[in-house]
């Protein structure tokens, strides 16, 4: 460092600073005792910077503008006009060092104007500490406490929009659903549980017929009172059961001759009211799944082909976010889900598992079992490949994802009949030209 | 002083347990970044109930003792070592800090409210309200029971609180710097910081920061200098993350307050090796740490250390 920083930025919750350095710090012994505790000591700090600017926000609004710009490291325009307007004309041989605290803004600085040169050494950091640590003593415009009020405000309105504008709004809505899917399966079954425990007092051969859980209850909507069955109710009957008159007949066959109490209409209609409850559940859970696949399709495309909806929907929740999957490597997303099994394996240094939530995709389950562990390894890579795929592209198409699938599947067919799969370079140049043929089309 | 790991309990109640896992929201604090393992924030802590152990005297029988929580005359609150810090003698005792908002609690923990005699002989007699600090839920109130020496966190204090999750322990911590000191709480999952939020709204001496602590580069306009850095962030390189924190915000012979949760950095080697090793990275960082303290019972394989940032050290 030949010339040493001339100016210094810092950022307030109030508005930006530009000081000059008017003493050249101690370079080389800048962790020393005494130049370290001339930092703490507001009258011999005073000696190493002058407030040269002080650039206020226009309110609270402007405030959190500049606030997101300087954590994204963007020279915001205030900012900008500062620096024009207090830093002297460059001229070609001097250039101007400017401290600043943070690299990514220091880059954009010198990228935005030409001639300064941007420091952000120990040093600088070291004179940001000091001017950080005297606050508003050194902005002579502001008093005792201004700064905490503004550092109290901005804080909030920043977390807030944080909260408020978060990036991954859609894949939360994929978590919670898949969520709420595995609770409504569990509270199905339970509740076709108790329909089947109730209503079998009454008429206990019907489970034996009909072991489905939702055509029970849809069956006890209709039947009610077994007495109320008849040859009759046949043709009703069997549009219940998929058509097939055999069972509606031997529904009606036992019927007659079953063995079930009667029941009093108060208690059917309590019984009924509750079998109507397991069915809607049982629509509504459906009709979530629905929602899942299509929300699926549209954020995740090519995972949803690869390794279908609800195993990339549990992937994703998982990882917490689409992004976050996408940033971990293969081997992670292979074993992702039983990390109770790896942590036990790495304590008592045994065999890592195979396999984790990527278990429950059809291609596992089509292995031979000492090639489970490959395809899972195989399959993971292109998971990982398709949810980066999804995360970073602008033009959703599920073109790659039908690539991928039909390399895991040559994959498994190569483990059984040894027959060579697709080279790996012409399989993605052949979903980069369907890509780019549809985008022509567009 | 001499630097030796301590631990067991400093006496105080016992009793109770971790309370039921929390509320249904089960993976809470995953939402965004964090590491696997780190299981903060959300509801992944002990829900309510979790503060069996700290009933004390409330329950008594009493029929004055509406809603249950008023200790009445029967519970003496005494200062403890560290100011800003309560016991409170009833059945058992129990650890409080006085209540920064009289008449609310932030995640449904008792409070007690005590007659002051007045200061002046015509003045009349004020009520000051407590709030039970249950050391199962806290690791900072662990600590205290565990009687860590030097807190650092005392009223009046600046403490920049890393990982502050949905800011149960935050709100003590307020209640301990008091009115004129400042809490800064980074969170960086928007699950818990959304009850953060919420908190620190009723608590203009909590400044809520939802942005990675890896980071301080991003929230640097909205924390000034502080006195102390308390962090409680679970993650690998927690010890990096405390030291790019102390480097932009910690005053020279500040305070760190640093709990280490073994398993989170590396559950391949027992705890006692990861403590040594995080110490030593925090050495390097110049940390000089005074006080190792374990938190058994109240957690298991995690410990507490504190030390003072050397900013001047070579």
């Amino acid at each position: 460092m030949s010339s040493g920083v001339q100016y210094l930025l810092f950022e307030e919750p109030t508005g930006y600073a530009l000081f000059e350095v008017t003493l050249q710090p101690e370079t080389i012994g800048s962790r020393l005792k005494e130049v370290q505790e001339a930092a703490t000591d507001l009258a011999k700090f005073g000696k190493f910077v002058k407030l040269v600017s002080f650039a206020p926000f226009k309110g609270a609004a402007h405030a959190l503008e500049n606030a997101n710009d300087v954590a994204e490291g963007t020279v915001n325009e205030h900012l900008k006009n500062l620096l024009e307007l207090n830093l002297p004309k460059r001229s070609k041989k001097k250039k101007i060092v400017l401290g600043v605290s943070d690299l990514k803004l220091a880059s954009g600085i010198k990228e935005s104007m030409k001639g300064i040169e941007c420091d952000t050494s120990e040093v600088v950091q070291d004179l940001l500490r000091g001017i950080r640590l005297h606050g508003t003593k050194l902005l002579k415009q502001l008093q005792e406490g201004d700064i905490e009020r503004a550092q109290l405000g901005l804080g909030h309105a920043y977390s807030r929009s944080k909260v408020q504008f978060s990036v991954q709004k859609n894949d939360n809505h994929i978590i919670q659903a898949i969520a709420l899917l595995d609770q409504l399966d569990k509270d199905v079954n339970t509740f076709s549980m108790r329909v089947r425990e109730w209503y079998s007092w009454h008429f206990p051969e019907l489970f034996k017929i009909v072991s489905d859980n939702y055509s029970y209850s849809k069956l006890i909507l209709f039947i009610k009172d077994k007495i109320s069955l008849n040859e009759g109710s046949l043709h009703d009957l069997a549009a219940l059961v998929n058509d097939d008159a055999g069972i509606a007949q031997s529904i009606i066959d036992a019927a007659r001759v079953s063995m079930g109490q009667d029941i009093s209409e108060q208690d059917m209609s309590n019984v009924v009211t509750f079998a109507q409850k397991a069915v809607n559940l049982a629509d509504y859970r459906k009709q979530l799944y629905g929602y899942l696949v299509e929300k699926m399709n549209t954020i995740a495309p090519n995972l949803s082909e690869l390794i279908g909806e609800v195993v990339g929907a549990r992937l994703i929740s998982h990882a917490g976010s689409l992004t976050n999957l996408s940033k971990y490597p293969a081997s992670t997303v292979q074993i992702l889900g039983a990390e109770k099994a790896l942590f036990r394996a790495l304590k008592t240094k045994g065999n890592t598992p195979k396999y984790g939530l990527i278990y429950h995709s059809s291609y596992i389950g089509k292995a031979a079992q000492k090639n489970k562990g490959r395809i899972s390894r195989f399959l993971a890579n292109k998971c990982s490949i398709a949810s980066r795929i999804d995360s970073f592209t602008d033009t959703p198409t599920t073109k790659f994802g039908e690539v991928l699938k039909k390399q895991v599947e040559e994959r498994l067919n190569f483990y059984e009949t040894g027959a060579p799969p697709t080279k790996n370079s012409d399989a993605m140049k052949a979903a980069i030209g369907a890509t780019q043929e549809l985008m022509d089309e567009n | 002083m001499a630097f030796t790991p301590r631990g067991g309990r400093g006496g105080g109640p016992r009793g109770g347990g971790r309370g039921g896992r929390g509320g249904f929201s089960s993976r809470g604090g995953v939402g965004g970044g964090r590491g696997r393992g780190g299981g903060r924030g959300g509801g992944a802590r002990g829900g309510r109930g979790g503060d069996r152990g700290g009933r004390g005297g409330s329950r008594g029988g009493r029929g004055g003792a509406t809603g249950g929580a008023r200790g009445g005359s029967k519970v003496i609150i005494e200062p403890h070592r560290h100011a800003g810090v309560f016991i409170a003698r009833g059945k058992e005792d129990m650890l409080v800090t006085r209540n920064l908002t009289p008449g609310e609690s932030v995640y449904g923990e008792k409070r007690i409210a005590v007659d002051v005699p007045a200061s002046t002989p015509d003045g009349v007699p004020t009520k000051v309200e407590y709030r039970v600090w249950n050391p199962f839920r806290s690791k900072l109130a662990a600590g205290i029971m565990g009687g860590l020496d030097e807190l650092y966190v005392a009223p009046g204090k600046k403490v920049l609180y890393l990982g502050a999750a949905s800011g149960t322990s935050v709100s003590h911590v307020s209640d301990v710097v008091g009115p004129e000191g400042i809490v800064y709480a980074v969170e960086f999952s928007h699950r818990s910081g959304r009850d953060l939020i919420t908190m620190a709204k009723k608590r203009p001496n909590i400044i809520p920061i939802i942005e990675d602590a890896r980071h301080p580069q991003k929230y640097r306009m909205l924390v000034g200098m502080v006195d102390v850095v308390f962090a409680d962030v679970a993650q690998p390189d927690q010890a990096r993350i405390i030291a790019l924190n102390s480097h932009m915000f910690l005053k020279d012979q500040g305070g760190v307050v640093i709990s280490i949760k073994a398993n989170c950095i590396d559950s391949t080697v027992d705890a006692e090796t990861v403590f040594a090793s995080e110490i030593q990275k925090l050495r390097k960082e110049r940390v000089k740490p005074q006080e190792q303290l374990t938190l058994e019972p109240y957690e298991r394989d995690h410990c507490i250390v504190v030390g003072k940032y050397l900013r001047s050290s070579n």
